[in-house]
Protein backbone atom coordinates (compact mmCIF):
# COMPACT_ATOMS: atom_id res chain seq x y z
CA UNK A 1 0.00 0.00 0.00
CA UNK A 2 1.63 3.28 -0.81
CA UNK A 3 0.58 6.84 0.17
CA UNK A 4 1.48 9.54 -2.81
CA UNK A 5 1.67 13.09 -1.88
CA UNK A 6 2.22 15.48 -5.29
CA UNK A 7 2.20 19.09 -5.68
CA UNK A 8 1.42 20.90 -8.84
CA UNK A 9 1.01 24.53 -10.11
CA UNK A 10 -2.48 25.51 -11.65
CA UNK A 11 -1.02 24.58 -15.13
CA UNK A 12 0.29 20.96 -13.88
CA UNK A 13 3.44 21.29 -13.39
CA UNK A 14 4.69 18.95 -10.96
CA UNK A 15 7.12 21.13 -8.21
CA UNK A 16 6.60 18.30 -5.42
CA UNK A 17 6.38 14.58 -4.74
CA UNK A 18 6.70 12.04 -1.63
CA UNK A 19 5.43 8.94 -1.37
CA UNK A 20 5.11 6.29 1.64
CA UNK A 21 5.10 2.33 1.54
CA UNK A 22 3.24 0.47 3.91
CA UNK A 23 3.99 -3.10 3.69
CA UNK A 24 5.34 -6.51 5.29
CA UNK A 25 8.58 -7.17 4.50
CA UNK A 26 8.95 -10.92 4.09
CA UNK A 27 12.52 -12.31 5.03
CA UNK A 28 13.71 -14.70 2.11
CA UNK A 29 13.74 -18.68 3.01
CA UNK A 30 13.64 -17.76 7.00
CA UNK A 31 17.02 -16.07 7.30
CA UNK A 32 19.08 -13.05 6.81
CA UNK A 33 18.21 -9.60 5.83
CA UNK A 34 16.78 -10.07 2.49
CA UNK A 35 13.08 -9.81 1.45
CA UNK A 36 11.37 -12.72 -0.20
CA UNK A 37 8.91 -12.00 -3.11
CA UNK A 38 7.02 -14.99 -3.90
CA UNK A 39 5.27 -16.76 -1.54
CA UNK A 40 7.23 -19.93 -2.04
CA UNK A 41 10.32 -17.85 -0.70
CA UNK A 42 8.74 -15.63 2.06
CA UNK A 43 8.94 -17.33 5.39
CA UNK A 44 9.14 -14.70 8.52
CA UNK A 45 9.56 -10.69 8.55
CA UNK A 46 12.24 -8.31 8.58
CA UNK A 47 10.59 -4.93 8.65
CA UNK A 48 6.94 -4.05 8.52
CA UNK A 49 5.63 -0.68 7.50
CA UNK A 50 1.68 -2.00 7.43
CA UNK A 51 -0.94 0.09 8.90
CA UNK A 52 -2.00 -1.97 12.32
CA UNK A 53 -5.43 -2.67 13.34
CA UNK A 54 -7.36 -0.14 15.30
CA UNK A 55 -4.58 2.35 15.35
CA UNK A 56 -4.20 5.64 13.34
CA UNK A 57 -0.97 6.18 11.28
CA UNK A 58 0.26 9.70 11.03
CA UNK A 59 2.42 11.27 8.19
CA UNK A 60 3.42 14.79 7.73
CA UNK A 61 4.66 16.48 4.92
CA UNK A 62 6.37 20.03 4.54
CA UNK A 63 6.18 21.16 0.95
CA UNK A 64 8.64 23.60 -0.23
CA UNK A 65 6.62 25.96 -2.33
CA UNK A 66 9.79 27.39 -3.60
CA UNK A 67 13.17 26.85 -5.66
CA UNK A 68 16.84 28.52 -4.28
CA UNK A 69 19.78 29.73 -6.53
CA UNK A 70 22.64 32.22 -6.31
CA UNK A 71 22.62 35.21 -7.24
CA UNK A 72 26.57 37.01 -5.99
CA UNK A 73 26.92 35.08 -3.22
CA UNK A 74 23.50 34.90 -1.75
CA UNK A 75 20.91 32.56 -1.52
CA UNK A 76 17.56 33.89 -3.32
CA UNK A 77 14.28 31.86 -3.28
CA UNK A 78 11.43 32.43 -5.44
CA UNK A 79 8.11 31.27 -4.89
CA UNK A 80 7.00 28.62 -7.24
CA UNK A 81 3.34 30.03 -7.14
CA UNK A 82 0.55 31.79 -4.84
CA UNK A 83 -2.02 29.48 -6.01
CA UNK A 84 -1.43 25.65 -6.76
CA UNK A 85 -3.03 22.25 -5.43
CA UNK A 86 -2.07 19.29 -3.72
CA UNK A 87 -3.21 15.63 -4.72
CA UNK A 88 -3.28 13.49 -1.90
CA UNK A 89 -3.97 9.46 -3.50
CA UNK A 90 -3.73 5.88 -1.61
CA UNK A 91 -3.26 3.26 -3.54
CA UNK A 92 -3.37 -1.09 -2.90
CA UNK A 93 -0.44 -2.34 -5.11
CA UNK A 94 -0.17 -6.27 -4.57
CA UNK A 95 2.72 -6.62 -6.69
CA UNK A 96 3.99 -3.21 -6.15
CA UNK A 97 3.04 -0.94 -8.82
CA UNK A 98 0.19 1.31 -10.30
CA UNK A 99 0.18 0.33 -13.90
CA UNK A 100 -1.15 -3.11 -12.92
CA UNK A 101 -4.87 -3.11 -14.59
CA UNK A 102 -6.62 -5.44 -12.45
CA UNK A 103 -4.64 -5.84 -9.22
CA UNK A 104 -3.62 -2.27 -8.79
CA UNK A 105 -6.69 -0.36 -7.14
CA UNK A 106 -6.83 3.27 -6.15
CA UNK A 107 -8.14 3.96 -2.87
CA UNK A 108 -8.54 7.14 -2.16
CA UNK A 109 -7.60 10.57 -4.22
CA UNK A 110 -8.02 14.04 -2.56
CA UNK A 111 -7.23 17.20 -4.41
CA UNK A 112 -6.74 20.43 -1.92
CA UNK A 113 -6.25 23.84 -3.44
CA UNK A 114 -3.67 25.96 -1.77
CA UNK A 115 -2.88 29.70 -1.38
CA UNK A 116 -0.09 31.46 -0.02
CA UNK A 117 -0.30 34.80 0.89
CA UNK A 118 1.82 37.19 -1.38
CA UNK A 119 5.75 37.43 -0.04
CA UNK A 120 5.84 40.63 1.12
CA UNK A 121 8.57 41.10 3.58
CA UNK B 1 -3.41 -69.29 12.68
CA UNK B 2 -2.09 -69.25 9.36
CA UNK B 3 -5.54 -69.46 7.45
CA UNK B 4 -6.26 -66.41 9.81
CA UNK B 5 -3.21 -64.58 8.72
CA UNK B 6 -4.45 -65.74 4.86
CA UNK B 7 -8.12 -64.58 5.45
CA UNK B 8 -7.02 -60.86 7.21
CA UNK B 9 -4.77 -60.36 4.49
CA UNK B 10 -7.09 -61.32 1.81
CA UNK B 11 -9.86 -58.65 3.27
CA UNK B 12 -6.81 -55.94 3.74
CA UNK B 13 -6.05 -56.37 0.04
CA UNK B 14 -9.79 -55.68 -0.83
CA UNK B 15 -10.36 -52.83 1.39
CA UNK B 16 -6.37 -51.31 1.55
CA UNK B 17 -7.25 -48.57 -1.12
CA UNK B 18 -10.03 -47.59 0.84
CA UNK B 19 -8.94 -47.38 4.10
CA UNK B 20 -7.39 -44.33 5.42
CA UNK B 21 -5.49 -44.00 8.87
CA UNK B 22 -8.05 -43.36 11.35
CA UNK B 23 -9.66 -46.55 9.82
CA UNK B 24 -12.51 -44.80 8.15
CA UNK B 25 -13.89 -45.36 4.78
CA UNK B 26 -12.32 -43.15 1.92
CA UNK B 27 -13.17 -43.31 -1.45
CA UNK B 28 -10.46 -44.20 -4.18
CA UNK B 29 -7.83 -40.54 -4.95
CA UNK B 30 -8.99 -38.58 -7.68
CA UNK B 31 -6.90 -39.29 -10.69
CA UNK B 32 -7.77 -36.45 -13.09
CA UNK B 33 -8.54 -32.97 -12.62
CA UNK B 34 -12.19 -34.50 -13.74
CA UNK B 35 -12.33 -36.67 -10.95
CA UNK B 36 -11.20 -33.86 -8.45
CA UNK B 37 -13.87 -31.71 -9.52
CA UNK B 38 -16.71 -34.51 -9.36
CA UNK B 39 -15.70 -35.41 -5.93
CA UNK B 40 -16.07 -31.76 -4.82
CA UNK B 41 -19.16 -31.28 -6.96
CA UNK B 42 -21.18 -28.43 -5.22
CA UNK B 43 -23.31 -27.89 -8.79
CA UNK B 44 -26.56 -29.35 -6.63
CA UNK B 45 -25.87 -26.72 -3.98
CA UNK B 46 -27.53 -24.30 -6.59
CA UNK B 47 -30.75 -25.67 -6.83
CA UNK B 48 -31.53 -24.27 -2.99
CA UNK B 49 -28.66 -21.68 -2.59
CA UNK B 50 -29.10 -19.60 -5.56
CA UNK B 51 -28.05 -16.27 -4.03
CA UNK B 52 -25.05 -17.82 -2.20
CA UNK B 53 -23.82 -19.38 -5.11
CA UNK B 54 -24.40 -16.39 -7.18
CA UNK B 55 -22.50 -14.39 -4.46
CA UNK B 56 -19.71 -16.96 -4.42
CA UNK B 57 -18.97 -16.89 -8.01
CA UNK B 58 -18.24 -13.22 -8.16
CA UNK B 59 -15.56 -13.43 -5.09
CA UNK B 60 -11.81 -15.21 -5.71
CA UNK B 61 -12.40 -18.76 -4.08
CA UNK B 62 -14.87 -19.18 -7.23
CA UNK B 63 -11.18 -18.80 -9.26
CA UNK B 64 -8.58 -19.80 -6.41
CA UNK B 65 -5.74 -21.14 -8.81
CA UNK B 66 -6.71 -18.62 -11.48
CA UNK B 67 -7.05 -15.61 -9.76
CA UNK B 68 -9.07 -12.21 -11.15
CA UNK B 69 -10.48 -13.04 -14.55
CA UNK B 70 -8.93 -10.54 -16.20
CA UNK B 71 -5.21 -11.25 -15.31
CA UNK B 72 -4.57 -15.06 -14.36
CA UNK B 73 -2.71 -13.82 -11.47
CA UNK B 74 -2.26 -16.59 -9.38
CA UNK B 75 -1.85 -18.96 -12.12
CA UNK B 76 1.06 -17.13 -13.65
CA UNK B 77 2.47 -17.15 -9.78
CA UNK B 78 1.79 -21.43 -9.32
CA UNK B 79 4.17 -21.54 -12.59
CA UNK B 80 6.61 -18.67 -10.87
CA UNK B 81 6.88 -21.21 -7.60
CA UNK B 82 7.56 -23.79 -9.76
CA UNK B 83 10.33 -22.14 -12.00
CA UNK B 84 11.70 -20.33 -9.66
CA UNK B 85 11.19 -21.96 -6.46
CA UNK B 86 10.95 -25.84 -6.94
CA UNK B 87 12.95 -26.33 -10.08
CA UNK B 88 15.88 -24.37 -7.86
CA UNK B 89 15.55 -25.95 -4.38
CA UNK B 90 18.37 -28.82 -5.17
CA UNK B 91 16.30 -31.36 -2.69
CA UNK B 92 13.03 -30.73 -4.28
CA UNK B 93 12.82 -33.46 -6.21
CA UNK B 94 11.44 -31.10 -9.37
CA UNK B 95 14.27 -30.79 -12.33
CA UNK B 96 11.32 -30.17 -15.11
CA UNK B 97 7.62 -29.57 -14.34
CA UNK B 98 6.63 -33.20 -15.27
CA UNK B 99 8.16 -34.18 -11.68
CA UNK B 100 5.55 -31.68 -9.79
CA UNK B 101 3.52 -34.01 -7.65
CA UNK B 102 1.09 -33.05 -4.75
CA UNK B 103 3.28 -32.48 -2.08
CA UNK B 104 5.33 -29.82 -4.58
CA UNK B 105 1.90 -28.20 -5.51
CA UNK B 106 0.74 -27.87 -2.19
CA UNK B 107 3.37 -25.12 -1.13
CA UNK B 108 0.72 -23.40 -3.36
CA UNK B 109 -2.62 -25.34 -3.18
CA UNK B 110 -2.58 -26.00 0.75
CA UNK B 111 -4.78 -22.38 0.51
CA UNK B 112 -5.90 -22.03 -3.38
CA UNK B 113 -6.98 -25.59 -3.66
CA UNK B 114 -6.87 -27.78 -0.20
CA UNK B 115 -8.57 -30.62 -1.42
CA UNK B 116 -5.63 -31.34 -3.88
CA UNK B 117 -4.04 -32.89 -0.74
CA UNK B 118 -6.78 -35.52 -1.61
CA UNK B 119 -5.34 -36.19 -5.25
CA UNK B 120 -3.16 -38.68 -6.82
CA UNK B 121 -0.15 -37.24 -8.12
CA UNK B 122 -1.71 -37.38 -11.74
CA UNK B 123 -3.89 -34.53 -11.19
CA UNK B 124 -1.18 -32.19 -9.81
CA UNK B 125 0.62 -33.05 -13.24
CA UNK B 126 -2.46 -32.35 -15.23
CA UNK B 127 -2.62 -29.21 -12.92
CA UNK B 128 0.68 -28.00 -14.12
CA UNK B 129 0.30 -28.89 -17.61
CA UNK B 130 -2.88 -26.71 -17.93
CA UNK B 131 -0.63 -24.23 -16.17
CA UNK B 132 1.61 -24.02 -18.80
CA UNK B 133 -0.37 -24.10 -21.45
CA UNK B 134 -2.43 -21.21 -20.05
CA UNK B 135 0.67 -19.40 -20.12
CA UNK B 136 1.34 -20.11 -23.67
CA UNK B 137 -2.00 -19.34 -24.44
CA UNK B 138 -3.80 -17.09 -22.10
CA UNK B 139 -7.02 -17.30 -24.45
CA UNK B 140 -7.64 -20.88 -25.00
CA UNK B 141 -11.22 -21.00 -23.11
CA UNK B 142 -10.82 -24.87 -22.93
CA UNK B 143 -7.55 -24.52 -20.14
CA UNK B 144 -9.36 -21.45 -18.48
CA UNK B 145 -12.34 -23.18 -18.29
CA UNK B 146 -10.31 -26.14 -17.04
CA UNK B 147 -8.42 -24.02 -14.06
CA UNK B 148 -11.11 -22.28 -13.14
CA UNK B 149 -13.43 -25.37 -12.28
CA UNK B 150 -10.55 -26.09 -9.71
CA UNK B 151 -11.89 -23.67 -6.98
CA UNK B 152 -12.87 -22.98 -3.13
CA UNK B 153 -16.52 -24.50 -3.45
CA UNK B 154 -19.33 -24.88 -1.24
CA UNK B 155 -18.28 -28.19 -0.06
CA UNK B 156 -14.40 -27.07 0.90
CA UNK B 157 -15.69 -24.58 3.50
CA UNK B 158 -19.08 -26.82 4.58
CA UNK B 159 -17.47 -29.84 4.29
CA UNK B 160 -13.96 -30.67 4.25
CA UNK B 161 -12.54 -27.88 5.74
CA UNK B 162 -15.31 -27.45 8.09
CA UNK B 163 -13.29 -28.96 11.46
CA UNK B 164 -10.50 -28.08 12.77
CA UNK B 165 -10.66 -30.29 15.58
CA UNK B 166 -11.71 -33.52 14.11
CA UNK B 167 -10.57 -35.42 17.67
CA UNK B 168 -13.06 -33.28 19.30
CA UNK B 169 -15.67 -32.82 16.99
CA UNK B 170 -15.26 -36.23 14.62
CA UNK B 171 -14.08 -35.82 11.08
CA UNK B 172 -15.83 -34.38 8.17
CA UNK B 173 -18.73 -36.92 6.89
CA UNK B 174 -18.75 -36.95 3.14
CA UNK B 175 -22.52 -36.71 3.57
CA UNK B 176 -23.06 -34.07 5.40
CA UNK B 177 -22.79 -31.00 5.22
CA UNK B 178 -21.82 -27.74 7.75
CA UNK B 179 -23.19 -25.01 8.69
CA UNK B 180 -25.42 -23.16 10.60
CA UNK B 181 -27.99 -25.87 11.71
CA UNK B 182 -28.30 -29.49 12.18
CA UNK B 183 -30.67 -31.68 10.65
CA UNK B 184 -31.72 -33.45 7.76
CA UNK B 185 -30.71 -31.52 3.75
CA UNK B 186 -32.64 -31.96 1.17
CA UNK B 187 -30.11 -33.35 -1.65
CA UNK B 188 -29.40 -37.15 -1.80
CA UNK B 189 -26.05 -36.56 -2.17
CA UNK B 190 -25.69 -34.90 1.23
CA UNK B 191 -28.54 -35.62 2.99
CA UNK B 192 -27.63 -34.34 6.09
CA UNK B 193 -26.75 -31.18 7.08
CA UNK B 194 -24.96 -30.56 11.11
CA UNK B 195 -24.25 -27.10 13.06
CA UNK B 196 -20.66 -26.58 12.51
CA UNK B 197 -18.63 -25.73 15.79
CA UNK B 198 -16.71 -22.67 13.90
CA UNK B 199 -18.65 -21.78 10.56
CA UNK B 200 -18.90 -18.51 12.36
CA UNK B 201 -15.14 -18.18 13.61
CA UNK B 202 -12.39 -16.59 12.39
CA UNK B 203 -10.06 -19.74 12.51
CA UNK B 204 -12.31 -21.33 10.04
CA UNK B 205 -10.65 -18.92 7.71
CA UNK B 206 -7.55 -18.69 9.69
CA UNK B 207 -6.60 -22.41 7.93
CA UNK B 208 -5.58 -20.40 4.92
CA UNK B 209 -5.78 -16.91 5.74
CA UNK B 210 -2.60 -17.60 7.40
CA UNK B 211 -0.44 -17.13 10.40
CA UNK B 212 2.59 -17.02 8.39
CA UNK B 213 5.63 -19.82 7.27
CA UNK B 214 3.57 -23.02 7.05
CA UNK B 215 5.79 -24.87 8.58
CA UNK B 216 4.00 -28.34 8.14
CA UNK B 217 5.28 -28.37 4.30
CA UNK B 218 8.92 -29.55 3.60
CA UNK B 219 10.07 -26.12 2.53
CA UNK B 220 7.72 -23.65 4.39
CA UNK B 221 5.93 -20.79 2.59
CA UNK B 222 4.08 -17.84 3.58
CA UNK B 223 1.31 -16.23 1.59
CA UNK B 224 -1.19 -14.87 3.66
CA UNK B 225 -0.50 -13.25 7.32
CA UNK B 226 -3.99 -12.35 8.27
CA UNK B 227 -5.11 -14.24 10.63
CA UNK B 228 -1.81 -13.93 12.87
CA UNK B 229 -2.02 -10.54 12.70
CA UNK B 230 -6.12 -10.87 13.77
CA UNK B 231 -4.96 -13.04 17.05
CA UNK B 232 -1.60 -11.66 17.81
CA UNK B 233 -2.92 -7.39 17.12
CA UNK B 234 -5.77 -6.76 16.38
CA UNK B 235 -7.44 -9.53 19.67
CA UNK B 236 -5.04 -7.92 21.99
CA UNK B 237 -6.15 -4.19 21.04
CA UNK B 238 -9.37 -4.74 22.24
CA UNK B 239 -11.01 -6.14 19.35
CA UNK B 240 -14.02 -8.19 18.98
CA UNK B 241 -15.38 -8.83 15.16
CA UNK B 242 -14.52 -12.25 13.24
CA UNK B 243 -13.82 -12.26 10.23
CA UNK B 244 -17.07 -13.72 8.95
CA UNK B 245 -18.68 -10.59 10.90
CA UNK B 246 -16.64 -7.88 8.20
CA UNK B 247 -16.33 -9.94 5.10
CA UNK B 248 -19.76 -10.78 4.83
CA UNK B 249 -22.67 -9.62 7.54
CA UNK B 250 -21.88 -5.96 8.26
CA UNK B 251 -20.19 -5.65 4.15
CA UNK B 252 -24.03 -6.94 2.86
CA UNK B 253 -21.64 -9.62 0.52
CA UNK B 254 -22.45 -12.92 1.73
CA UNK B 255 -20.78 -15.74 0.28
CA UNK B 256 -18.99 -12.79 -2.37
CA UNK B 257 -15.99 -12.41 0.22
CA UNK B 258 -14.09 -9.58 -0.78
CA UNK B 259 -10.42 -7.71 -0.18
CA UNK B 260 -8.74 -4.79 -1.50
CA UNK B 261 -10.39 -4.83 -4.78
CA UNK B 262 -13.60 -4.36 -3.23
CA UNK B 263 -15.02 -0.53 -2.25
CA UNK B 264 -17.10 -1.75 0.54
CA UNK B 265 -14.45 -3.08 2.30
CA UNK B 266 -12.00 -0.21 1.90
CA UNK B 267 -15.07 2.05 3.25
CA UNK B 268 -14.91 -0.27 5.98
CA UNK B 269 -11.88 -0.75 6.34
CA UNK B 270 -9.88 2.73 6.09
CA UNK B 271 -10.82 6.23 7.74
CA UNK B 272 -8.61 9.16 5.64
CA UNK B 273 -8.46 12.55 6.71
CA UNK B 274 -6.36 14.81 5.17
CA UNK B 275 -5.05 18.25 5.96
CA UNK B 276 -3.59 20.76 4.49
CA UNK B 277 -2.38 24.60 4.87
CA UNK B 278 -0.10 26.49 2.76
CA UNK B 279 1.94 29.70 5.09
CA UNK B 280 4.92 31.74 4.82
CA UNK B 281 7.74 30.77 7.50
CA UNK B 282 9.54 33.33 8.04
CA UNK B 283 12.96 33.75 9.41
CA UNK B 284 14.25 37.22 10.23
CA UNK B 285 13.99 38.69 6.40
CA UNK B 286 14.01 35.10 4.47
CA UNK B 287 10.32 34.06 4.07
CA UNK B 288 9.93 30.20 3.21
CA UNK B 289 6.42 29.40 1.17
CA UNK B 290 5.60 26.12 2.21
CA UNK B 291 2.59 23.81 2.59
CA UNK B 292 2.08 21.23 5.10
CA UNK B 293 0.06 18.40 4.46
CA UNK B 294 -0.84 15.93 7.09
CA UNK B 295 -2.80 12.50 7.08
CA UNK B 296 -4.16 10.41 9.22
CA UNK B 297 -4.97 6.71 7.83
CA UNK B 298 -6.92 4.67 10.60
CA UNK B 299 -7.21 1.45 10.11
CA UNK B 300 -10.41 -0.31 11.34
CA UNK B 301 -9.97 -3.78 10.05
CA UNK B 302 -9.57 -6.79 12.10
CA UNK B 303 -5.59 -7.34 10.78
CA UNK B 304 -2.63 -5.46 9.19
CA UNK B 305 -3.07 -3.67 5.98
CA UNK B 306 -1.29 -4.77 3.88
CA UNK B 307 -0.51 -8.40 4.82
CA UNK B 308 2.18 -10.86 3.65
Amino acid sequence: MALYVTAKTLDGQVFYTNEKIYMPIPQQLGRGQKMGRGPYEKSGLIHDSALPPRKTTKESFMIPVYTESEEHGKTIRTQIAQDFTVNVEIWYLPYGKKDDPGNAQKWFAVTKNMHLPADQK
Amino acid sequence: MKKICKQTLAALCLLGPFLLGTGQAEEQKPRTIAELVAKYDSSSCVDCHMNEYEQWHKSLHARSIFGPLEVGRTAATFITTIENGLKEWPYSGVNDPEDVGVKHLMVCAKCHLPQLQDAEDSVAKEIVQNLYAFAEDPYDEEIRDTLLSLNINCLVCHNRNAITHKWTDGYPDPKTVYGSKSGAHEDPLYPTMQESKIMGESILCGQCHGLGPNFELDNPTQCATLYGSHLFAYIPDGGTQTCQECHMRRSGLGHDMQAYRSPEMVKMALDIDVEANAFQWRDVNTMTPVANVLVEITNKAGHAIPDG
